[in-house]
C-alpha cells in the first residue's frame, strides 16, 4: 500500500502535468493557425479573385439577419442602463442633467458597438462556422481546392469585408437606438427634458474614433474566427456543431478581448480627457 | 514508356499515415500502370480514401514517398499543387458539388480558374460538358433539386472538364441505384479505353470490381494485402481474401469498431 501510494500520486501528478502541456501546446498551435488565416486573408483581399456579388449578398445577408435583433436588443439595453443610472441618482442627488451626455459618451466609445458585436458574433458567427462548417466536412472545401480556387479567397475575404461593413452600420444603428430609446425612458420615467438628456456637449471625435475603431475590428475578428472554427470541422453534423458552438465562444471572447485591448489603447492614447 | 523508367506512372513507396496518433497507413506500397482501371479494395476505414487524397495534395504523408510521371508530389506545397491537380482529377464521394452554384456555374469553375477561361467561354463550354454526361437540359438547376445520381453525373462533368490524365473516383457508386451505377461503370471504363485516361477507384462495390477492374488492390491493416487481376483476386487462396469478396461476417479478418 504504502509502496504503491507514492507511485500513484507521481504518476496521477505526471499525468495531469502531461494533460496541461498537451492543452497549452495545442491552444498555442490553433491561435497560430487563426493568426494565419488572418493573414491569408488579407493577402487575399489584396489579390482579388473572389466570385462576383459574393460580398453584396453577403452583406444582404448579414445585415437583413440581424436588423431586428440588433434594433431590438439595443433598444432594451438602452432603456435598461438608462433607467437604472436614473434610479440610482435619483436616490443621491436627484439631478439629472448629466445623465444624457455621460451615457452617449460612453455609448459611442464603449457599450454600442461591443454589444452590436456580440449580437453578432452569436448571430453571424454561427451562420459562417456552420455554413463554412458543413462544406468541410461534404469535401466540398476540398473540391474547390480541386478545382483550383483557394477556399480563404472563396469563402472567408468575402464575409471579412461584408461584416466589417456591416459591423460599423450596426454599430452605428445600434447606438441611434439605445440613445432615442434611453431618452424615452428618462423622459417617461423620471420626467427629464429631452433637451438636457440629448445634450451632446461631452461627445469628443476621440469617443467617435475608438468606437469606430472597435466597430471595424470586431466586423472582421468575427468571420475569421467563426472561418477558423468552421474550416476545422470534422466528421459529420456532429462536427459541425462543434464548430458553430466555438464560433460563437470564439467570436464573443474575441469582442471582449479587443475591446479591451482598445479601451487601454485609447486609455494611453487620450488619458483622463476620454 | 514514362520519363523515368526506373518509377511507375504512380507509385507509393512505404507510405505511412496516422490521425491523431492513430495509424491509418503504415508502409503502403503501390504503383499504378498509365491507363489501366485499378481498384482500390478493403473494408471501411482502412485507408482507401486516405491513399487517393495523397495524390492530390489534400492529405500530407508522415513517412514514405509518393512519385507521379518521374516527379516526387510528396513534398510539393500548396502553391506546387494546383499544376498537379489539373492533370489528376478527382470524383469526390459526396458529390461535392457548390450549393451556390448552378450546374453550369459549377462545371465551369476549374475551367475559369484553372485554364483562365472567362466566365462566358467556360459556361458555354460547360454546358457541352453536361451534355456528354447527358445532363445538358439541367444545366441552369441548382444542386439542391437533382437526385444523387444526377449530381454525381455533374460531378463527374466537372472533373472530366479539365481533361485530366488521371481520375481518382472515391466510391463513386456508393448511393446510386443499380442502373446508375452500372452506367458510372460503363463510363470509368469508356474513359480509361477511348480517352487513355488512368482511373484509380476506391470501391467495395463488388459488382463494379469484377466487372470493370483491370488490376485490383486489396488494402489491409495499412498496407496493400493483395494486388492482381480480377481473376487472380477471385481465385485468391487468401482466407481474408475470400472473406471481404465473397462478403462474410465471420472470418480471420480484423475490423476495428467490431
Amino acid at each position: 500500500m504504502s509502496a504503491t501510494e507514492p507511485r500513484g500520486i507521481a504518476a496521477y501528478t505526471a499525468a495531469r502535468i502531461e494533460l496541461l502541456g498537451t492543452t497549452v501546446v495545442s491552444g498555442a498551435r490553433a491561435l497560430w493557425a487563426l493568426w494565419l488565416l488572418f493573414i491569408a486573408t488579407v493577402a487575399g483581399l489584396v489579390r482579388g479573385g473572389r466570385p462576383r456579388g459574393e460580398i453584396a449578398r453577403q452583406m444582404y445577408v448579414i445585415g437583413n439577419r440581424s436588423l431586428l435583433f440588433i434594433a431590438v436588443t439595443l433598444g432594451f439595453i438602452g432603456m435598461v442602463i438608462v433607467y437604472q443610472t436614473c434610479l440610482q441618482f435619483n436616490k443621491v442627488t436627484g439631478d439629472f442633467s448629466q445623465v444624457g451626455s455621460q451615457f452617449i459618451r460612453l455609448a459611442v466609445s464603449d457599450f454600442a458597438p461591443t454589444l452590436t458585436a456580440m449580437m453578432l458574433a452569436t448571430r453571424v458567427g454561427a451562420g459562417i462556422a456552420a455554413e463554412i462548417g458543413s462544406m468541410k466536412v461534404t469535401d466540398q472545401i476540398d473540391a474547390l481546392r480541386m478545382s483550383g480556387v483557394l477556399p480563404v479567397d472563396y469563402l472567408i475575404v468575402p464575409r471579412v469585408v461584408a461584416s466589417l461593413v456591416m459591423t460599423v452600420v450596426m454599430a452605428i444603428l445600434g447606438c441611434l437606438i439605445c440613445y432615442v430609446a434611453g431618452g424615452l425612458t428618462a423622459e417617461h420615467s423620471f420626467g427629464v427634458n429631452p433637451e438636457v438628456f440629448y445634450d451632446l456637449s461631452l461627445l469628443r471625435w476621440q469617443h467617435l474614433g475608438l468606437g469606430l475603431a472597435k466597430a471595424s475590428s470586431y466586423g472582421i475578428a468575427i468571420p475569421v474566427v467563426a472561418g477558423f472554427f468552421g474550416l476545422r470541422a470534422q466528421g459529420s453534423s456532429e462536427g459541425v456543431g462543434w464548430a458553430t458552438t466555438s464560433a460563437v465562444i470564439g467570436g464573443s471572447f474575441a469582442v471582449i478581448l479587443l475591446d479591451f485591448v482598445w479601451s487601454i489603447f485609447g486609455f494611453f492614447l487620450f488619458g483622463a480627457s476620454l | 514508356m514514362s520519363q523515368a523508367p526506373q518509377r511507375a506512372y504512380i507509385e507509393f513507396v512505404e507510405v505511412a499515415k496516422a490521425f491523431s496518433g492513430k495509424p491509418v497507413l503504415s508502409g503502403m506500397s503501390l504503383d499504378v500502370r498509365r491507363g489501366e482501371v485499378l481498384f482500390i479494395i478493403g473494408t471501411s476505414g482502412v485507408g482507401k480514401s486516405v491513399t487517393i487524397k495523397h495524390l492530390i495534395g489534400l492529405l500530407q504523408v508522415d513517412a514514405g514517398e509518393i512519385w507521379f510521371d518521374g516527379r516526387r508530389i510528396d513534398q510539393l506545397d500548396e502553391r506546387d499543387f494546383p499544376a498537379i491537380r489539373k492533370r489528376i482529377g478527382m470524383v469526390f464521394q459526396n458529390s461535392t458539388l457548390f450549393d451556390s452554384m448552378s450546374l453550369a456555374e459549377n462545371v465551369a469553375l476549374p475551367l475559369r480558374k484553372h485554364k483562365g477561361m472567362r466566365q462566358k467561354h467556360a459556361v458555354v463550354e460547360a454546358r457541352r460538358r453536361l451534355e456528354q454526361v447527358y445532363m445538358a437540359e439541367f444545366a441552369d438547376r441548382y444542386p439542391a433539386e437533382m437526385s444523387d445520381g444526377m449530381r454525381k453525373r455533374a460531378a463527374i462533368a466537372r472533373t472530366l472538364s479539365l481533361d485530366p490524365e488521371v481520375v481518382l473516383f472515391d466510391e463513386p457508386t456508393t448511393g446510386l441505384d443499380p442502373v446508375n451505377a452500372r452506367r458510372i461503370d460503363r463510363l470509368i471504363r469508356e474513359l480509361a479505353e477511348k480517352l487513355g485516361v488512368t482511373a484509380v477507384v476506391v470501391s467495395h462495390d463488388l459488382v463494379s470490381i469484377f466487372s470493370i477492374a483491370d488490376r485490383i488492390a486489396f488494402l489491409y491493416q495499412g498496407r496493400v494485402h493483395a494486388l492482381g487481376t480480377p481473376a487472380e483476386i477471385k481465385g485468391s487462396a487468401d482466407p481474408i481474401v475470400q472473406q471481404f469478396i465473397r462478403g462474410l461476417s465471420s472470418g480471420p479478418m480484423e475490423t476495428p469498431g467490431f
